[in-house]
């Protein structure tokens, strides 16, 4: 056997990987590094000018508390609704194919379409939320929900857990379709009841991929873009900014290519920290 | 290290291509090519230029002009990325507010050596003005508009209102017509682009003013926060529709033309709209209402020629082509915009349209926006500010953050 | 045998009980979608807005078909997501085989390479690979959006598969390559045919995340015939003086079906093929 074939097995995946992740980032952080006009020509070296801009930045420390917030509301909902979910899904009952579909179903809209069509439904006069909310007697008058970050913040939340909820309650089922039956059998027969049955079997047993979840997940809405935007473009007041649109406002509204390279590799620096960290963590804890 | 980028580019070019399969067209063009990028602002637009650039190509048959629509919320960032990797468009249309940043890179070309002495004098002086900066002509007026008040006659005469001259008056009306069921006195931008040019209206006519003499901001003065409060109050009174902040010019035009709104200040090409969605509106065009001064905003999108152009000569025929009465006139009342060609305002067409005329009698007093290097960073940072007073923030000390905030950018 | 029944059907009524709340909220944008789709245009902005429309035009989704070039969009679109899955698919089967068959050296600092590139995505990355397009000379192209999806998703596709094929008996390729079997026979022959629903669900996986793309696209394509369908229905919406709402509705409610019926086809798979994802 030769003794290279491993290499050249993954040699097509590393090349292409490299080629279209690497380029970029080495582009990256040498602008984050330079003086950069908005047509992307560089003037030159500056150190650390860009960073300790965006540092300095109110609306950038704002927008980095708020993307925390984010990404632990919307993971820790996700989490917490996909459990259940998954639990009820992986019983057998009538119909289970269907709403297992149902449940996929957000999935198969791309963001900025579901974003739009909450946009359109969230609409203060023509929405159907406000409709549909009133005829069921929950409000009494129509509610402008992405007027105010009191509520819209909470609305993109909430829409952030619903996609996010088909992906994970895969993972999840994946992970209870793996729990051999025969515990549960013993469990019974020890008099355990169904939530010390969860609690005993299910859980930890559900546990790496409730890690594997967050992981995945937190990756993913910490990067979330369509979401915000669309809905409010982070507005009223940036009072919905998070990173990922101050990034692309610094680039594309202000052209300042330097100041969002300089955010780019920040963020890119916190993933990686937290990735780290967790993996980490969580072989320790499997030790 | 040179060639190992070349030959690693043409190996990952090749690689690519033989992976996708695909065919790129590398034979030399016949024509000379001119790629145009326009914005779109109507259905209309994409067919209209097409039409154009076909009847060009028809006298001009060495020339091959191709067409690039872009809408308008993502055409300066296009723009500015193509500029930055240098496979820009010859030529495109751009906001006449942006121009300053492209001419301070310097990316737009001078047109005053290209372009004809006929050419320039067909212009419509306040138009050009705009578009041209250290005494030089970098853009060439393609749309322009004023803003003015559209108010429905058939809400004021149920409520018993006056068409307002000042903005005490406006408010009275407002709280008429607030009163009638399902309807809203005025109708307030909150959202999106133009949110702080809204606020400006009030603003203008207090005797404020956007810059100090040194040039610095001056968001914070007393005409400004007078403005505000009145706002604030209009707000709380119930005099506009609820929720501001989440209305953008699109969404308070959809109001008006429900017959919703009494009053909203807006660009003619609201009246097209009208004409062809809700034709029955009975609604009337007025100036906005002054003060201490009146005033209303003036806006032109301007052509502009790209200094990496290589297809300079066949540009500008097609500019010469384009900025005649016939075609100009199509546009103009295809999209709703005031002429921009002296030739065109004759027509009967225009200058016996009262619509138009409202318009246009305006324009002696219609203010631009300064040509100062970031001006759309200024501008987000006042609609932020203006989008706190509209959520009930205070005045006074939001303008002063604002401020200061704008001053850091415009370097005071 | 009845008592059974019984136990199931009330499981049944509680399991849709408990489900409710979550299915309304997922079925309310498709119901928005679909009866503002219907509705006649000058009904779409009645007050108070009503669910039902006085009839229902069908005459929308053909107008908005034409209005918006929507056979292009899908065409592009189609295109883009499967070859995007196409070379996906191709460098990542191989390396996923050398991950869960082989120990080399460079085993583990692959894995980190991999996980760092899960980290990026298109939004972060955004100017640095516009400038990698551009070098490329391929602006304007769905040919760069292929090659860029393909590159973002290879660190999940490889993960998965080779989370999967650890699962697949070694011995039945090793026994196959005693039997004279050349190195390549016995992959294609024996172990392919046995991971074929991990590459199902990997290509679905693949597929969808390049069908729902949207910043990229914005940012790199510039002339309507080369949209992709995200594009084509977000430019009905954003920067428009007029919102034809019953279209952009009609447009998504269509461009959301091919990836819905995908779902509901591959679901079961979908499960088995991720439930191998524990075994690290």
């Amino acid at each position: 056997m030769n003794r290279n074939l491993p290499l050249y097995l993954i040699l097509p995946s590393l090349l292409l990987a490299l080629f279209v992740i690497s380029y970029p980032l080495y582009e990256l952080i040498n602008l984050s590094l330079s003086d950069v006009n908005r047509f992307g020509k560089v003037r030159g070296y500056i150190g650390l000018e860009n960073f300790t801009y965006i540092f300095e930045d109110p609306l950038f420390i704002d927008a980095a508390l708020r993307t925390v917030v984010w990404t632990v509301a919307v993971v820790g909902g996700t989490i917490l609704f996909s459990i259940p979910i998954a639990v009820i899904l992986n019983t057998e009952f009538h119909g289970r194919g269907i709403a297992r579909t149902i449940l996929m179903l957000p999935w198969a809209i791309s963001l900025p379409m579901t974003a739009i069509v909450w946009r359109w439904s969230l609409n203060g006069e023509f929405g159907m939320l406000n409709a549909s909310l009133m005829n069921v007697g929950l409000i009494d008058s129509p509610i402008v929900w992405l007027a105010q970050s009191a509520t819209a913040f909470p609305v993109q939340i909430g829409l952030g857990i619903l996609v996010s909820i088909p992906f994970t309650i895969t993972i999840f089922l994946g992970g209870l379709s793996s729990i051999p039956l025969d515990l549960y059998e013993a469990a019974k027969m020890d008099g355990a009841n169904a939530w010390q049955q969860f609690k005993r079997i299910t859980y930890p047993l559900l546990r790496p991929f409730i890690n594997m979840a967050i992981v995945l997940n937190v990756i993913y809405v910490f990067n979330s873009f369509p979401i915000i935007w669309v809905l409010t473009q982070g507005g009223p007041n940036n009072e919905t900014d998070i990173l990922v649109t101050y990034l692309y406002k610094q680039a594309f509204s202000f052209g300042h290519i330097g100041q969002a390279s300089a955010v780019s590799i920040a963020m890119f620096t916190v993933l990686l920290i937290f990735t780290i960290f967790y993996a980490r963590m969580v072989m320790k804890n499997e030790k | 290290m040179k060639y190992l980028s070349t030959s690693l580019k043409s190996i990952a070019t090749g690689v690519s291509l033989a992976v996708l399969g695909t065919t790129l067209s590398l034979s030399a063009q016949a024509a000379e090519e001119v790629r145009f990028t326009v914005a779109y602002y109507s259905a209309k637009t994409g067919p209209y230029y097409e039409a154009l650039a076909e009847k060009f190509e028809q006298s001009n048959p060495d020339i091959d002009i191709k067409i690039e629509v872009v809408n308008w919320d993502v055409l300066n960032q296009k723009l500015t990325t193509d500029i930055s990797s240098d496979v820009n468009a010859d030529m495109a249309i751009i906001g006449t507010r942006w121009l300053v940043d492209y001419v301070k890179e310097d990316v737009a070309e001078p047109l005053d050596g290209l372009i004809s002495k006929d050419l320039k004098e067909r212009f419509v002086p306040a138009f050009l003005n705009p578009g041209t900066l250290n005494g030089k002509v970098y853009g060439l007026p393609v749309a322009a508009s004023a803003r003015a008040m559209y108010y429905n006659k058939d809400l004021m005469q149920k409520a018993g209102a006056n068409v307002p001259t000042t903005w005490d008056e406006l408010a009275d009306s407002a709280a008429k017509i607030s009163k009638i069921d399902k309807s809203y006195g005025f109708g307030l931008q909150g959202k999106e682009v133009e949110t702080d040019v809204y606020f400006y209206y009030g603003m203008w006519s207090e005797g404020g003013s956007l810059l100090k003499k040194d040039g610095s901001s001056n968001l914070a003065s007393s005409a400004s926060v007078a403005n505000a409060k009145r706002l604030q109050s209009m707000i709380d009174n119930g005099l506009t529709q609820p929720g501001v902040t989440s209305y953008n010019r699109e969404d308070v035009q959809n109001l008006f033309k429900q017959g919703r709104v009494g009053m909203m200040i807006t660009a003619p090409f609201l009246v097209n709209q009208i004409k062809e969605e809700a034709p029955e509106l009975n609604y009337g065009i007025a100036p906005i209402p002054s003060g201490a001064s009146s005033a209303t905003y003036g806006v032109t999108d301007s052509i502009v020629l790209f200094k990496n152009s290589k297809h300079k000569k066949a540009a500008v025929k097609f500019m010469d082509f384009m900025f005649t009465t016939e075609q100009r006139a199509a546009f103009s009342s295809g999209e709703g915009f005031l002429p921009v060609l002296k030739s065109v305002s004759k027509l009967p067409e225009f200058a016996q349209n009262d619509a138009v005329k409202t318009f246009v009698n305006l324009l002696p007093q219609a203010r631009f926006a300064p040509t100062i290097a970031g001006w759309s960073e200024v501008a987000d940072i006042t609609s932020n500010a203006v989008q706190a007073i509209y959520g009930g923030a205070d005045a006074q000390s939001t303008l002063a953050k604002a401020e200061k905030r704008v001053n850091r950018v415009l370097g005071k | 045998m009845l008592t059974k029944m019984n136990k199931k059907t009330k499981r049944s009524i509680f399991c849709w009980l408990a489900l409710s709340p979550i299915i309304c909220v997922i079925v309310f944008p498709f119901a928005v979608m679909f009866f503002t789709s219907v509705k006649p245009r000058q009904e779409v902005f009645s007050f108070p807005p009503t669910w039902l429309p006085s009839q229902f035009v069908w005459q929308n989704y053909i107008d908005m078909w034409q209005a918006t070039k929507f056979s292009d969009a899908l065409i592009n679109s189609l295109y883009v997501s499967f070859s995007a899955t196409f070379i996906t698919l191709l460098v990542a089967i191989p390396a996923a085989y050398a991950l869960a068959r082989y120990h080399f050296a460079a085993k583990s600092s692959y894995r980190l390479f991999l996980l760092i590139t899960q980290m990026l995505s298109p939004i972060v990355l955004v100017i640095g690979l516009f400038r990698l397009i551009v070098w490329l000379g391929l602006i304007d192209s769905v040919n760069s959006l292929v090659l860029i999806y393909a590159g973002f998703n290879i660190a999940f596709a490889i993960w998965m598969l080779q989370n999967y094929f650890h699962t697949i008996p070694k011995d039945l390729e090793e026994s196959a390559w005693m039997e004279g079997a050349s190195f390549l026979q016995g992959l294609t022959k024996v172990f392919l045919p046995m991971a074929i629903p991990a590459i199902a669900v990997t290509a679905m996986f693949t597929f969808i995340n390049s069908w729902n793309e949207f910043v990229l696209a914005l940012t790199v394509l510039r002339t309507e015939e080369n949209y992709t369908l995200p594009i084509q229905v977000y430019s009905l919406v954003g920067g428009r003086y007029t919102i034809e709402w019953h279209h952009v509705m009609a447009a998504a409610l269509v461009a959301s079906l091919p990836a819905a019926i995908l779902f509901s086809w591959l679901q079961k798979k979908l499960v088995t093929g991720l439930s191998s994802g524990a075994v690290k």
